[in-house]
């Protein structure tokens, strides 16, 4: 009876979890196929799945005239510097959160999470005008800011609730074995936190990563990001499809691979506090 | 070598009184126990003691030093955590040397003090392993390890038994007594397990509500207790207790009222006058069957242990419990007569407080020697 009772909906989860990878990996998995296809393959009118390869689409994007190194670098420095700004104020700030005892603590914790809630529509044009002001538009500076703005509140939340698991027991005892404060961090708290830091990471990374509406507005000539090159790609005399495909394979497929060397971290962290 | 004393502690969370003034002297050597209900503050004090937890006011001294602002870690104490708390990225050794490590002691000799530790407590084996490999009774002797490797002025325990089964917990008792006795350290446990507290303890502190009911020898908390509430949490089965009228009292002894016959119990009845409603204590293993006593009671229930027998009496609203031989031939519904040594008796006023006993239990007289 038991079993029967449950055979149909573990059919109906199988169903809908294919379903949902299916819907996931198509558009992935042909992105990144058809970014190896000849421009005439790709534009055919019936899909291909065999094909000779050619690089000629990567090769193009990186060749000198219109190289795309400039755009890489500039998402990389920029999603990488935010980042780490705000996993290290946000871990900081997290632990403080977490263990300091004040009154309307939640509240503090909710204002915070608050901010990272508006949509980004609603901070872009004081965020220009901010800009404007403070020579911040067309910088590097400028764009890890709108970032953190978006992303400190986020790693705030999330490491408060990965050191709101964590036992102060621990630090405590480390305390009490003649620790101080810094050292009870460094050497028994932080090496817990892995799984927090990881998916922080990840998560902020992702974020700056993938932006395009903050890029479009505050970037310039000198700081334009990979998915600004992608759309520069789309013009009024035609869309290469070929180079817009390796861009989005290039855009993608760094985050996907991180995210499963990072698997056991990820899905810890983000299951948070669910099993003990 | 180690003294503790705590001047007139209090410790507010908030707008709530948690410690309410709290004094304590803890000599040299001295295995003191916590004991108290749940919530009682019995953490709290320690975890001040400890510095874990700012005092809202009053002194806590360590030889004789003031060290309310000195940090957690410079106060050279060691503490065994309920959770045990073990470092579980750091292996059995690495958490019990931790503390060394810290001090920037060299490697061979952090290893060195960390093995003869776990020669003590039978960790040798266990050394390489990580907490998570442990079992509860391991975890536990790991926490205890790192305590001592510590060296520390005083140990503190805050429930370190609670975790495990009943037969690992009486074995950890005398692993502990035992331990108190080969370091030679001043130790203070804090427990709820009044047990624990009798059997370990040189001197146990009682608290209730963050107030200190009564501070003496586990004898003399049994013989004398100072009030009712510690009447009744010092002892197994509980004490039990009746209001009774007086029909007598003066210095000598105070004249109680039962339904078969009065009895005179000999404790110091200044203030008690004829007429005052009083309440009588007595313990379950100074209650005997005789057919002559003063007490009657219908069985309800029987529990044979093979040495004793706990008989549970009901009399009207009155409850009793009495520890008989483990051959008692009682059985249920039974209407039985029993009775007691009325030295054995405690007398209560309204407001709990106990009447002095006129003569000090033998015991406890030889322990003020
Ligand atoms: N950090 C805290 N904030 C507020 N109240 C607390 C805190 N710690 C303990 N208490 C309260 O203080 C009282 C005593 O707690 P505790 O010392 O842990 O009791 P025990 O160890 O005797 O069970 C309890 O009522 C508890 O709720
Ligand atoms: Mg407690």
């Amino acid at each position: 009876m038991n079993t029967s009772k449950r055979w149909l909906p573990r059919t109906f989860k199988v169903a809908l979890l294919t379903l949902l990878l299916l819907w996931t990996l198509i558009p992935i998995c042909w992105m990144v196929l058809s970014s190896f296809k000849a421009n005439d393959i790709i534009t055919a009118s019936t899909p291909r799945v065999l094909f000779s390869p050619t690089l000629e689409h990567y090769a193009s994007l990186f060749s000198s005239g219109n190289s795309l190194w400039p755009y890489l670098l500039n998402s990389l420095f920029i999603a990488g510097t935010s980042t780490l700004i705000a996993v290290v104020l946000g871990c900081m700030a997290g632990f403080g959160l977490s263990r300091i005892r004040i009154k309307g603590k939640q509240h503090l914790a909710f204002w915070i999470i608050s901010t990272r809630m508006a949509p980004i529509a609603a901070v872009i044009v004081p965020l220009y005008l901010l800009f404007r002001y403070l020579y911040l538009l067309d910088t590097h500076a400028g764009l890890i800011v709108a970032y953190l703005s978006f992303n400190l509140p986020f790693a705030i939340w999330l490491m408060t609730a990965f050191f709101d698991d964590l036992p102060p027991d621990l630090e405590e005892a480390a305390m009490i074995d003649g620790a101080t404060k810094l050292q009870a961090f460094r050497y028994v708290v932080l090496p817990l936190m892995t799984p927090g830091l990881v998916t922080t990471t990840i998560l902020c990374f992702i974020f700056a990563w993938n932006d395009y509406a903050f890029a479009q507005t505050f970037s310039g000539p000198n700081t334009q990001t990979i998915p600004i090159a992608a759309a520069q790609l789309l013009t009024q005399t035609g869309i290469d499809w070929g180079k817009l495909l390796a861009i989005g394979t290039i855009v993608v497929c760094p985050m996907a691979i991180a995210g499963l060397l990072v698997k056991r971290w990820l899905v810890q962290g983000l299951t948070l506090g669910a099993v003990k | 070598m180690a003294t503790l004393q705590l001047n007139n502690i209090v410790k507010n969370f908030g707008s709530t009184q948690v410690i309410k003034g709290v004094d304590l002297e803890v000599k040299d050597r001295e295995f003191v126990v916590f004991v108290g209900p749940s919530g009682c503050g019995k953490s709290t004090l320690m975890r001040m003691i400890a510095g874990l937890e700012s005092t809202t006011s009053g002194d806590i001294f360590i030889d004789g030093e003031r060290i309310n602002d000195v940090g957690p870690a410079d106060r050279r104490l060691a503490m065994v955590f309920q959770s045990y708390a073990l470092y579980p990225h750091m292996t059995v050794e690495d958490n019990m040397g931790f503390n060394l490590r810290l001090a920037k002691v060299p490697k061979a000799e952090r290893r060195e003090k960390v093995l003869a530790a776990a020669r003590i407590l039978q960790l040798e084996e266990l050394l390489d392993r990580k907490p998570r490999a442990l079992s509860g009774g391991q975890r536990q002797r790991v926490a205890i390890g790192r305590a001592i490797v510590r060296n520390p002025s005083i140990f503190l325990f805050d429930e370190p038994l609670s975790n495990l089964d009943a037969a690992l917990r009486v074995q950890m008792r005398i692993e502990l007594a035992r331990l108190h006795e080969e370091l030679d350290a001043t130790m203070i446990y804090v427990t709820h397990d009044q047990i624990e507290a009798m059997t370990m303890a040189d001197k146990i502190v009682v608290l209730q509500g963050g107030v200190v009911e009564q501070i003496g020898s586990p004898m003399a908390l049994y013989h004398h207790p100072a009030n009712r509430f510690v009447a009744g949490f010092i002892g197994s089965p509980k004490m039990n207790f009746l209001d009774v009228e007086i029909r007598g009292a003066d210095a000598e002894g105070v004249d109680v009222v039962l339904p078969g016959g009065d009895c005179r119990v000999p404790v110091k009845g200044d203030g008690v006058s004829t007429g005052d409603k009083l309440t009588l204590g007595v313990r379950p293993e100074h209650l005997k069957i005789d057919d002559q006593g003063p007490l009657t009671g219908k069985i309800l229930v029987i529990e044979r242990l093979g040495g004793t027998t706990s008989l549970y009496l009901e009399n009207g609203d009155s409850q009793w419990i009495l520890v008989a031989d483990g051959d008692v031939t009682s059985r249920v519904h039974d209407q039985i007569r029993f009775s007691f040594d009325p030295a054995c008796a405690h007398l209560f006023k309204r407001n709990g407080e106990a009447l002095l006993h006129r003569h000090c239990h033998p015991l406890v007289a030889s322990e003020s020697k």
